[in-house]
């Protein structure tokens, strides 16, 4: 397409997770109510928590924080598509006793349904969690559990560039495409190799020029970044703690009536 | 070869989680006294782990027609080191994650194991043996066998958790294995390829920044572009 610039590097989960109508808020309210959940998912019985979990992480990341719903499933499309194309494999066994044999199962389906329905409910977790919180508001948590601090700052650090080389590994990918770069096999892999190269060589004269850009302003060290003040709202961590108490309570109760 | 969120059984996630723990301080220590001598080694670091982030984000051409994405494993481990590559590894998968809802955080732990753990160390392992070989053997035993280590740590981790209700653990390693051997060989292969492709050109071209992340020092190149640069 001529004319066109290069597509902005931004991936669509980092879009909603910038605009929605929960960026506003303090992120550990988000971190209670998603890890909890998740938490919930993974170790009560499946098939009664999982789908109250599932319809309860839908409902607050479309209705309440209002990330659209095409949005969610989009997201979800393609681990949940992985999902269902790998359980089979678990409702099948396989038998050596008379030669090799591969033959249906009434537990491994059983195993295969519980694993299915706790997957799918700790992926809505995820994707509720990256559709409406920034990666770089989440990555200051990993300080309070004993992350070091310039671990912390590399993570912060990578967060912001890896927007700018993807822009070049677009750029650069589309600049082979148009000059018939990935036209067999044997030239494709020479192609991204010298994409791939490249990419390694612009990362680091980035990084040199960040250097020489902070030194100027006095860099010893330790990269100091201003983040926005949030007041951890009381009134949502109840919420939320509420609504986690809700499903873990009402998943327990209908674990006793269910198999 | 990421397991999904939610995928292993929560005992699980947790053992593979305490496993990797280990190996991740020793990599955060290591770069904490890194970039307290060297304040720019941050920044160094965090463009190695952007770049990681994209590599792994690359399609590769497969046999197929269809296409799959480099591990990646071998080509940081000789780059960066293994013990770094843990943590600019466990960094990647988080962002992945959380960016691409791509494997997940409960299984995070699992994953950070054989792809960020036993792949590098296997890659570096074998760079090392291989080196005598000449330079791009190493390095394609090093990617290919990085790759082919990270898929059969993801095999038996779901063989463990997810063992045949009939034949036990052996069977279910080669029920999951069975499915991926066919495409994962001739992908290893061409991830192997690929990485000898990558380091060639940088030896060739980018001398300078190769000494820069230690590369020079761990394939005993030497600083400069000598004869031994071309074997």
């Amino acid at each position: 397409m001529p004319g066109r610039p290069a597509p902005l590097p931004m991936l669509p989960i980092d879009r909603y997770a910038w605009s929605n109508r929960w960026s506003g808020h303090h992120p550990g309210e988000r971190i209670l109510l998603v890890g909890g959940l998740l938490l919930l998912a993974v170790i009560l019985p499946p098939l009664s928590t999982a789908p109250l979990v599932l319809i309860v992480m839908t409902a607050a990341t479309v209705l309440s924080a209002g990330v659209p719903l095409a949005a969610f499933l989009r997201t979800l499309a393609i681990p949940a598509g992985f999902l269902l194309a790998g359980l089979p494999f678990l409702a099948m066994s396989l038998d050596f006793s008379a030669g090799p044999r591969l033959a249906f199962s009434a537990d491994g389906a059983r195993v295969a349904l519980d694993v299915g329905l706790r997957s799918l409910a700790a992926m809505s977790c995820l994707a509720g969690l990256a559709l409406t919180t920034p990666v770089s508001e989440l990555i200051p948590g990993l300080r309070r559990v004993g992350v070091p601090q310039p671990v912390v700052e590399i993570a912060l650090l990578m967060y912001r560039l890896l927007f700018v080389v993807t822009g070049q590994a677009i750029a650069g990918r589309r600049a082979q495409e148009a000059r018939l770069g990935y036209g067999s096999l044997r030239r494709s892999i020479r192609s991204l190799g010298v994409l791939a190269a490249t990419l390694f060589g612009r990362s680091l004269a980035r990084a040199r020029r960040l250097e020489i850009g902070l030194a100027a302003r006095g860099f010893e060290g330790e990269l100091k970044v201003l983040t926005p003040p949030r007041v951890l709202s009381t009134t949502r961590m109840a919420a939320a703690g509420a609504t986690l108490i809700l499903v873990g309570a009402t998943g327990l109760a209908l674990g006793r009536f269910l198999p | 070869m990421h397991i999904m969120e939610g995928f292993l059984p929560p005992l699980h996630a947790a053992a593979w989680t305490a496993v990797s723990v280990p190996f991740l301080v020793i990599g955060a220590r290591r770069i904490a006294r890194i970039s307290r001598e060297q304040p720019r080694a941050k920044l160094l670091l965090a463009s190695a782990g952007a770049f990681a982030f994209v590599l792994s984000a690359l399609k590769i051409p497969s046999v197929t027609g269809s296409c799959s994405h480099p591990t990646g494993t071998g080509l940081g481990a000789v780059l960066f080191g293994p013990s770094v590559m843990a943590v600019l590894g466990a960094i990647v998968l988080l962002f992945q994650a959380l960016l691409l809802a791509h494997g997940g955080l409960t299984t995070l732990g699992a994953n950070i194991f054989s792809m960020a753990i036993v792949g590098p160390w296997v890659a570096y392992g074998c760079f090392r043996l291989a080196r005598p070989l000449g330079l791009g053997v190493a390095v394609f035993f090093a990617a290919m066998l990085g790759n082919l280590a990270t898929y059969l740590v993801t095999t038996g981790q779901l063989a463990l958790a997810f063992p045949d209700p009939v034949s036990g653990f052996a069977g279910a390693l080669t029920k999951f294995g069975g499915i991926f051997a066919l495409t994962q060989i001739p992908l290893a292969v061409i991830e192997g390829l690929l990485t000898v492709v990558v380091v060639n050109l940088l030896v060739q071209y980018s001398r300078d920044d190769l000494n820069e992340v230690g590369f020079d020092r761990r394939s005993g190149l030497g600083p400069e572009l000598g004869s031994a640069g071309r074997a």
